[in-house]
């Protein structure tokens, strides 16, 4: 059986706390041994873990159910069980990566929760347009300016515009615009495009600092615009 | 246009001046920032740049408040 990493004790801690870890490790080791035993051991091991994915993918799809008022409860079902299909197949490819730094079921939720969550942002987006050329864009054409709008911010806006169009490849005006101003998930725009939720991430990340730097050098004030009024 | 809808067009388009890790280490890191998060510990301070990272990427946040829901959900 492969070591497992366990989380340490720290010196001070209280009585309660490390019998509370002792206890997660102890299940943690459990699963990993169950899980990497034969026979009969493994096979409830596995039906207790899919179990325990199961109910983590309905959590996540009775919080979206919101999102798809057009899915029937037993359409909305079948992604759950979908969902904790593939989780329980990326759990077991990942098993040696449990590091013991939480509790096991805390890190299997986790796979399951991904997987609902890629599965019903995709179904929401089935059908839908999204326009990926640049010329389409125009940042804030379609939401006029309330009248008392500040001057400020119009100027603000306006530097924005041209820090997108001119400081930007086309690639990162693409992935910035769909993602921050569509509202194009991350995960639909990463099938439309052929690419990953991490690749994706780090053009938006990229384009955000250039848009930043670029409006830095011009000497335009953002934090304030950036506050919760 | 609202200052609420640009505000959030404009965190959109800028995303978080601080640090931050990727969508790949947020993921690998999520169980262990939920539940100290849970422990009332300092989670920003042991896993640095996963809080600014949720505040840039709104499926991560999602996954995020999940988690936080349910791992919290089990303790209940």
């Amino acid at each position: 059986m492969s070591t497992v990493t366990l989380r340490g004790v720290e010196a001070g801690a209280s009585e309660a706390a490390v019998t509370a870890r002792q206890l997660q490790d102890e299940e943690s080791r459990a699963w990993l041994r169950d899980l990497r035993a034969d026979g009969a051991v493994r096979d409830d091991a596995l039906a207790r873990l899919h179990e325990l994915l199961v109910r983590a993918a309905r959590f996540e799809v009775a919080r979206r159910r919101v999102t798809l008022p057009h899915l029937r409860g037993d359409e909305l079902d079948d992604i759950a069980l979908e969902a904790a299909d593939d989780a329980l197949m990326s759990v077991l490819r990942r098993l040696d990566d449990f590091r013991g730094l939480s509790r096991f079921s805390t890190w299997a939720y986790k796979f399951a929760l991904l997987e609902a969550a890629v599965k019903l942002r995709k179904r929401a987006w089935q059908g839908r347009e999204i326009p990926l050329e640049p010329e389409a864009w125009n940042l804030f054409a379609s939401a006029r300016l309330a009248p008392d709008t500040e001057a400020e911010l119009a100027e603000l806006l306006g530097a924005v515009e041209r820090g997108i169009a001119e400081a930007l490849t086309p690639h990162q005006r693409r992935v910035l615009v769909a993602l921050a101003v569509d509202g194009v998930p991350i995960d639909v725009l990463a099938d439309r495009l052929g690419s990953t939720r991490g690749a994706l991430y780090k053009t938006l990340h990229d384009a955000r600092r250039k848009l930043r730097a670029q409006l830095a050098e011009r000497g335009t004030e953002l934090e304030e615009w950036l506050e919760e009024s | 246009m609202e200052r609420r809808d640009t505000t959030r067009i404009l965190r959109g388009l800028l995303g978080p001046a601080a640090p931050e890790v990727g969508c790949d280490t947020c993921f690998d890191e999520l169980d262990r920032f939920v539940e100290l998060e849970l422990a009332g510990e300092d989670a920003d301070a042991a896993i640095p740049g996963l809080r600014a990272h949720l505040s840039g990427c709104p499926a991560c946040r999602e996954e995020h408040e999940s988690l936080l829901a349910l791992a919290a959900d089990e303790r209940r």
